[in-house]
């Protein structure tokens, strides 16, 4: 069975077509064609699939398409501000804080969330923050580099 | 003699950039990833996000039995599901054509597409159905009825070579999938004069790779081709398997590498999910998609190889290591692909970083009904390294002596050769273990608190290896082709296969460094068996030592071209001119320089229009038996590693606290010191979780019990402790521009240094991986109640006086 579903997508008001069955997960990649949100495990231990729902980082393999009606989600294709790319994303890049890149998506709208509600966070609160996205290419160490750069960056209001 | 191909190419090296002249190579972070802002995006395809037009989806069928024969296969049901749209089972694949990994052993191969006549492990493989939707396609799976005479299973390695155990392939082998030995000098009468001798047994764990990527593929059938898009790290090694496997000529199929999201050895066999939704493809003329859910990447895809060992060795009582016996038993799991390397790996690995005269060593690798083991980063080193340097340690309190200065003694030295041929060439060891010392207060050890321990350790690893996966003329070879364009840039075509650790980023350097272009004028093509030259595929640490080396005589080819091109317009010596910011310097005026574009132009105005193009591959000088023999040298180059670790552990709860970690790395010239960091960085996650966290569980019936990220735990960023690299050593002569692997070596040291960091915090002696919290709470209990000290070997000398004399061994080695 499908419904029609309601919801803010990155800053736009949308109206989609969903299978009440399918994860919002699915649902993004396959329905909207959105893939920067990536399949790791489905079970909600890695971190992959990882976007904001109504500003709070969640595991997109663990809620349903029609659970977003009426919400708001941003996934890694809805950050980045008239072409220009979030100082997260930016700090990624400069800090060489990824590898493989699978992980990346769902690691960068962690870091955002964290920012968002803590500009000024300590080492340890980076590290609380993304201990549910997991990493096995870099050790976490240029990621945390990152964001902590991110958070500077952001308080100047670049 | 023949000439070699450092001679054959040495007229390209007259123009090669001098290092002085360096602008982006070890220069720190000039420049970013090539691949970067896709990933960071969301961008960047993986093979999961390909979507055709009409794709279908293939979901396996999987036994749930450790060993039992297939009596029947029933698909009726699941065929007659709306939406199913055909299903296969093993006879649809050509008998015989097996999947493995070394192209000269492939009627050896054992490891059919789909089980025909019985499964070997849970997970095996047995029948594949294809839907129009992933959903359907599972409920089908589901509907598929296999009959099956469950067979008893053998899932202790030592087990499975006794006598009587059941065969998991081959009857009256004792299960030997590999038989490996390596003898040099006089073992024994070493022994007989030695001044301290012992032995030691050590064990580790099985693990898995966990990319975080899961294993899949998505394939397409037209004109007589299949293309598929696979997760591996390497395009052509795939290919060749994949067309072996469906009984096609490989110029039928197409492998193309997407974005790959880590692969640390996993990827580099031939899978059933590559096979099936290629065959469907041809069935249905539909594009057929093959993603793995995560259980089946654990029990379906390949794991690193369980050690066991025992160790004898031979010192003066100065602390000289005079000889080494060992014997390594490896658990093989049900196949051998890429895990037949393992042996011979093991031995090596056990000739360094320390110098050792005289050694008699053997490998056994049994079968048993697991998931296969096979390659995965610091390939057999891990392992070899945790047990023979934590062995180093206990020779040096047996000794008296400074276990940092017993490794000082007897490391290798620059331009070494080993006892069975292994040639070194720049060698920083010495370097990196007293960078380490110094960095983690080795000195003032004695200060620590209770609770409180360093571990210091030391590796080495192959740089480059050369083992020949296919048969090529030159074996095991890198090649790349160049392209300028006047247009003013460049196009390099890579064989090499970035799996993550950025080579397309290394590739795409050592090109702009040659031609004076920007990073962002040079485009890479990258690991697609139609459009870049061979490249034998991300393994053995030889991406940026034989790939690099293979762009930079491509792009030497090309610019030697157009530079003898201007040498003759401006009357001086190719070697005269020089390439740098967009433009082509006359040598000695400044003022006579001409733009990139310019200078191709004028080439081609000269040349019939033809454009300025390079071609170049690199392979190590090697002999080709090495892997027969064990013989001769394996790699051109090798590099080394120490680590050190702090560890506070709460002597209470056995809690561990990993507070400072330093990693010293001679990996030559860094290409940039950015990528090598993040390499180390990313070796001391796996060396931790190697040593405390992971490990697959099995019951009696060789069902996996931890087939989740839930229950099979690897270090978060809470985990992490800080971690300080050091680059040690010397721009090596025979790397491109100076590098060396930075890797896979990085893995090896991190596992004894926890240990021993562990050992010494506890004064416990643990002899097996991994060390959790609760294995030490349970130990100091024992102790507390025992005194014993010794833990994790338990069993193991029974175990190995009971091992078999070798015979019928259907894959040996030996000299």
């Amino acid at each position: 069975m499908k419904r029609v579903i309601r919801f803010n997508l990155n800053g736009e008001d949308i109206e989609a077509y969903a299978p009440e069955n399918m994860t919002i997960l699915d649902f993004l990649r396959k329905e909207m064609h959105l893939t920067g949100t990536k399949r790791g495990c489905e079970e909600g231990e890695c971190g992959a699939c990882t976007i904001m729902l109504d500003g709070k980082p969640i595991a997109a393999c663990l809620m349903l398409a029609v659970e977003a009606d009426g919400h708001s989600v941003v996934t890694i294709e809805g950050i980045m501000r008239g072409g220009r790319l979030h100082p997260v994303q930016q700090e990624f890049i400069d800090k060489w804080a990824l590898q493989c890149g699978f992980c990346t998506p769902g690691m960068i709208l962690s870091a955002i969330a964290l920012l968002e509600h803590n500009p000024q966070p300590s080492e340890y609160e980076i590290r609380d923050a993304i201990a549910g996205n997991l990493c096995r290419c870099t050790g976490y160490a240029k990621i945390v580099e990152a964001i902590a750069s991110a958070a500077e960056v952001l308080r100047k209001g670049a | 003699m023949a000439l070699t191909s450092k001679e054959y190419y040495a007229e390209i090296e007259k123009v090669y950039k001098k290092p002085e002249d360096y602008e982006l190579a070890g220069k720190g972070n000039g420049y970013v990833r090539v691949d970067a802002e896709a990933k960071v995006t969301g961008r960047a395809l993986y093979t999961d996000d390909i979507d055709l037009p009409g794709m279908y989806y293939c979901k396996l069928v999987r036994s749930p039995y450790a060993h039992a024969r297939i009596l029947s296969i029933d698909c009726s049901e699941a065929l007659a599901l709306p939406g199913v749209k055909a299903v296969l089972t093993g006879k649809d694949f050509p008998e015989g054509h097996n999947l493995g990994n070394p192209e000269a052993f492939k009627e050896l191969a054992d490891k059919e597409p789909l089980c025909r006549e019985k499964v070997r492990m849970v997970g095996d493989e047995v029948a594949a159905v294809c839907a129009i939707s992933e959903e359907l396609a599972e409920e089908a799976s589901s509907l598929v009825k296999v009959e099956y005479e469950v067979l008893p299973a053998v899932i202790d390695p030592f087990e499975a070579m006794a006598q009587d155990a059941p065969a998991v392939h081959y009857p009256d082998t004792n299960n030997i999938s590999m038989y490996t030995t390596m003898v040099a000098g006089e073992p024994d009468k070493a022994f007989a004069e030695a001044d301290y001798t012992d032995k030691y047994y050590y064990k580790t764990q099985q693990m898995v790779h966990a990319a975080i990527e899961p294993h899949g593929a998505t394939a397409k059938y037209e004109n007589g081709e299949f293309t598929i898009w696979t997760t591996t790290q390497g395009a052509y090694v795939s290919r060749f398997w994949i067309a072996w496997g469906l009984g096609v000529p490989e110029s039928a199929v197409r492998v193309i590498k997407p974005s790959l999201g880590g692969g640390f050895g996993g990827k580099l066999d031939a899978f059933a999910h590559e096979l099936c939704p290629a065959k469907f493809a041809q069935i249905t003329g539909h594009p057929v998609k093959c993603i793995l859910k995560r259980d089946e990447v654990f029990l379906g895809t390949r794991t690193r190889h369980p050690i066991a060992f025992e160790i004898e060795t031979a010192f003066t009582k100065e602390g000289k290591l005079l000889a080494k016996r060992c014997k390594h038993v490896l658990d093989g799991g049900a196949y051998g692909g890429s895990g037949i390397a393992a042996n011979a790996l093991s031995l090596i690995c056990a000739t360094f970083p320390y110098k050792v005269d005289n050694i008699d060593m053997t490998a056994r690798r049994p079968y048993t009904n697991k998931p296969a083991s096979g390659a995965m980063r610091g390939y057999s080193a891990c392992q070899v390294h945790f047990a023979h340097d934590v062995h180093i340690d206990e020779v040096a309190d047996a000794l008296g002596i400074d276990p940092l200065e017993l490794r000082r003694k007897n490391g290798i030295t620059p331009y070494y050769t080993g006892p069975t041929g292994l040639q070194y060439t720049t060698c920083a060891f010495d370097e990196t273990l007293a960078e380490c010392a110094n960095a983690v207060k080795w000195a003032a050890r004695d200060e620590l608190g209770e609770g409180e321990g360093i571990g210091l350790a030391g590796s080495g690893f192959m740089s480059g290896t050369g083992f020949p996966v296919l048969i090529t003329p030159h074996y095991a070879s890198s090649s790349t082709m160049v392209r300028l364009n006047r247009e003013g840039y460049a196009t390099v075509f890579t064989g090499a296969n970035d799996i993550g650790q950025g080579s397309d980023t290394v590739m795409t350097m050592v090109v702009a460094e040659e031609l004076g272009l920007r990073m962002d004028e040079v485009k890479c093509v990258q690991s697609d068996t139609t459009l870049t030259p061979w490249d034998a595929g991300s393994f053995g640490s030889r991406v940026t030592f034989l790939g690099g080396n293979a762009a930079r005589r491509a792009v030497g080819d090309a610019k030697l071209k157009l530079l003898s091109h201007w040498a003759d317009e401006w009357g001086c010596r190719p070697e005269d001119i020089s390439m740098k910011d967009h433009r082509v310097f006359a040598g000695g005026d400044a003022e006579k320089n001409i733009s990139f574009s310019e200078a191709c132009f004028g080439y081609e105005e000269k040349n019939f229009g033809r454009c300025v193009s390079g071609v170049g591959s690199f392979a190590h000088e090697g002999d080709k038996d090495i892997y027969v023999k064990n013989r001769g040298n394996y790699a051109p180059a090798y590099s080394f590693s120490a680590s050190a670790a702090k560890v506070k552990v709460d002597l209470e709860t056995g809690e561990i606290d990993v507070q400072d970690f330093i990693f010293g790395h001679d990996c030559g010239r860094p290409l940039n010191i950015r990528a090598v960091e993040g390499q180390i960085e990313g070796s001391v996650l796996l060396g931790l979780g190697f040593t405390c966290f992971e490990e697959c569980l099995y019951g009696e019936d060789g069902r996996h019990r931890n087939p989740t990220f839930r229950d099979y735990r690897f270090p978060t960023a809470l985990d992490m402790p800080s971690i300080k690299s050091i680059t040690c050593g010397q721009p090596d002569p025979e790397g491109p521009m100076g590098a060396k692997e930075a890797g896979e070596g990085s893995t090896a040291p991190v596992g004894p240094a926890i240990g021993i960091a562990i050992n010494r915090a506890t004064g416990l002696k643990f002899h097996s991986l991994p060390i959790t919290s609760e294995k030490i709470w349970r130990a100091l209990k024992e102790h507390e109640a025992t005194g014993r000290v010794h833990f994790g070997d338990e069993g193991l000398a029974e175990k190995f006086a009971a091992v078999p004399q070798m015979r019928n061994v259907r894959h040996e080695s030996t000299d």
